[in-house]
């Protein structure tokens, strides 16, 4: 019984990072119905640019995350303004191939600047502190990871459907002309998506990168992201999280259980039955265009 | 008509002087170079093995700025596999039909030395010190691959044996990558296991890209092993013995050469690869030892890249090429592939600042006619990176 408990809160430990990246693509799919797959490196590279800021320029650690968060909102609205935007009648396939070139670029340019070599990033909990509750344990960083995910699915939830900005990144991805039409200036709106949602992938970076860091660190939090936000709907910021946790919990219930050497490949046996069973996932409304 | 054809010959014959010396010169080499090739990964799941290759390439600048090997410079090829195998069949295949190297050395992996291995053992083309202990160098040996990494299973066994002869641990537990380097260090640990009367408490496989191991973390604490064994890359040796320190987990920690740079191992775990046991295929760092301190001196301190770190990982890479150095200077200005392999198998009790290194004539049913090191040692992390050596050299037949 102890065994299983363990899995339960080993899956959500794990599910939170899974949520932090669902969450940073679904926020994109919403307003652009775009799949991000730069989502990952451009964790990577605010990760990074934290490092930086405190091996070389020696700031504190709440200084250097404050400036990266920051530099993560910049770096969405950039990709956006002098990339996506300048695509010439742009549909879904040519953005994501333009999303799967930005995440080549950005992961060469961390190999080349920073070097391929593992490190890790000093902060104020160490990677493998841990609570041990009745034999039950979870690390501090899995905690911090854990309330990071839950409060930022509060906070835009509430931001998508109670502010004006949140209302007219909706109105956008549901239907651009009308949006303009109506007065939304519907490509700030774009930019401004995905500088928030590179926000929130670089809480997901900050917050693996004190246990490793290389230039590959964000492949599996990105894929096992991107499997949850499929599962829940991909316009679902709940939905996302939910799934997420889900995920955490199946990959490790089915590694303990039944297959260690497929544990990894369940997220994806997941997406395949979900999208044959299910299209629009798990929470999120299908909807259907009247004609 | 005649004074067509008299010009149609010369033109033909000038061309053809022309490419003379190419013509009857062996692949790789001209009067001036010798081109030699090298994969590494300088990026991806197995990066912090990168400085191999790099470390191999100061040495070859050392070597040149020395007057090179019989008047003959060393130009060295190296490419980043990312420890992808098809990227190391891309990018050998590449360069031996684009640029043609003489010779291979090192290559960091077993999947992406598995992937070239026939292509050039087809081409008779050298290969001398692949960056693994794989059996697959050697198991049945090939005339133009010559092994310098003493075998993962030779490794494995001889740290199996100390944990059960001279710790007593009694329940081992082994976890390890599911390729053929994971799988070689497994097979090595079961044998010695089976010798002793015992049977593995746990054996739990990895892929390279999992990140999460709390499951497999789990596996191992539930069979409450005295001693787990990895046999794993670098990232996942760190994360096991982190996340076992979590769950208040500690058995005694054993792992491969692979993750014998101490220093860096404790910089990637915060300190807590204190007190693993590694094997390890060259003297240590503070050893002393009067070539490792030339090198030092004379490799590293004038041709290592700034931010490069001096540690078991840089200078493997010189290693696994000392034999290759010495095998292409006792062929003197006469260098062909024909050549160049006796003097490969003349090598005995070569001793650089490896293991003892020697060669036979080639025999297919005698491995070690090619597998040339067969030596290891033990050591243990201290503090701060430290290492105490627990055995002197052991053969590991």
């Amino acid at each position: 019984m102890i065994d299983f408990i363990q899995m339960i809160v080993s899956g959500i430990a794990v599910g939170s990072s899974y949520a932090l990246m669902g969450l940073a693509m679904v926020i994109i799919y919403k307003t652009s119905e775009v799949p991000n797959f730069a989502q990952g490196e451009m964790a990577l590279i605010s990760s990074f640019f934290a490092m930086m800021l405190l091996t070389s320029f020696h700031l504190s650690v709440y200084l250097a995350f404050f400036f990266t968060l920051v530099f993560a909102v910049l770096l969405g609205c950039f990709l956006e303004f002098a990339i996506l935007r300048r695509a010439k009648e742009p549909n879904v396939l040519g953005m994501i191939v333009i999303t799967i070139g930005i995440e080549m670029i950005l992961l060469g340019f961390v190999s080349w600047k920073f070097g391929a070599e593992q490190k890790t990033m000093p902060f104020p909990i160490g990677p493998y502190d841990s609570l041990i509750i009745r034999d039950i344990f979870i690390s501090k960083l899995e905690v911090l990871t854990l309330v990071a995910a839950l409060l930022l699915m509060i906070v835009l939830f509430l931001f998508f459907k109670f502010t004006k900005l949140g209302l007219a990144m909706k109105a956008t991805q549901q239907n651009r002309v009308a949006a303009q039409i109506v007065g939304i200036r519907t490509n700030r709106i774009l930019m401004i998506t995905w500088g928030i949602s590179s926000l929130v992938g670089a809480v997901a970076g900050l917050l693996i990168s004190p246990t490793i860091m290389h230039p590959y660190m964000m492949w599996d939090p990105m894929l096992k992201g991107f499997a949850a936000a499929v599962m829940g709907g991909m316009t679902s910021l709940p939905g996302a999280v939910v799934a997420a946790y889900l995920l955490g919990i199946i990959e490790n219930l089915f590694g303990g259980y039944v297959s260690i050497e497929f544990k990894t490949v369940v997220a994806f046996v997941i997406i395949v039955l979900v999208l044959c069973i299910r299209p629009s996932g798990l929470f999120a409304r299908h909807y259907v265009k009247k004609v | 008509m005649k004074k067509k054809l008299l010009l149609t010959l010369f033109v033909f014959f000038a061309i053809l002087l022309s490419f003379t010396p190419d013509l009857f010169a062996e692949e790789g080499v001209t009067d001036t170079e010798i081109h030699l090739g090298q994969w590494g990964p300088q990026s991806g799941p197995a990066a912090a093995w990168g400085n191999v290759a790099r470390g191999t390439g100061d040495y070859f600048k050392w070597i040149n700025d020395n007057g090179g090997i019989h008047g003959r410079k060393i130009v060295y090829h190296m490419f980043d596999d990312g420890y992808n195998p098809a990227k190391t069949k891309a990018g050998v295949k590449e360069l031996q039909e684009g640029t043609g190297i003489f010779a291979w050395a090192c290559g960091v992996g077993t999947s992406p030395g598995l992937s070239v291995r026939d292509y050039l053992a087809k081409r008779n083309v050298p290969w001398v010190g692949p960056a693994a202990g794989s059996m697959h160098w050697v198991n049945p040996p090939q005339k133009n691959l010559f092994a310098v990494y003493p075998l993962y299973v030779g490794e494995a066994k001889a740290l199996v044996k100390y944990a059960i002869e001279t710790m007593g641990k009694k329940r081992v537990a082994i976890a390890y990558l599911n390729d053929e380097y994971g799988k070689n260090g497994l097979r090595g640990a079961l044998a010695e296991l089976k010798a002793h009367g015992l049977k593995a408490v746990a054996q739990v496989s990895m892929e390279a890209k999992d990140s999460d191991l709390k499951p497999h973390v789990m596996k191992l604490r539930k069979a409450k092993p005295d001693m787990v064994l990895m046999w794993t890359t670098v990232p996942h040796s760190a994360r096991i013995v982190g996340i076992s320190k979590a769950m208040k987990f500690a058995p005694q920690f054993m792992s491969t050469s692979t993750t014998s740079d101490f220093p860096f191992m404790m910089h990637i775990t915060k300190g807590l690869w204190e007190g693993v046991i590694t094997a390890t295929l060259g003297e240590l760092p503070e050893s002393g030892y009067p070539l490792l301190n030339k090198y030092k001196k004379e490799v590293f301190d004038t041709y290592a890249a700034k931010g490069e770190r001096w540690g078991v990982f840089y200078y493997a890479g010189i290693i696994f090429t000392e034999p290759m150095i010495e095998g292409l200077k006792r062929c003197g200005r006469d260098l062909t592939r024909e050549n160049f392999i006796t003097a490969m198998e003349s090598i005995s009790g070569f001793k650089g600042i490896g293991p003892e290194v020697s060669y036979k004539p080639y025999n297919k049913n005698d491995m070690y006619s090619r597998q040339g090191a067969s030596q290891t040692f033990l050591l243990q992390c201290l503090a701060g990176g430290k290492a105490k050596r627990l055995t002197d050299w052991m053969d590991i037949k």
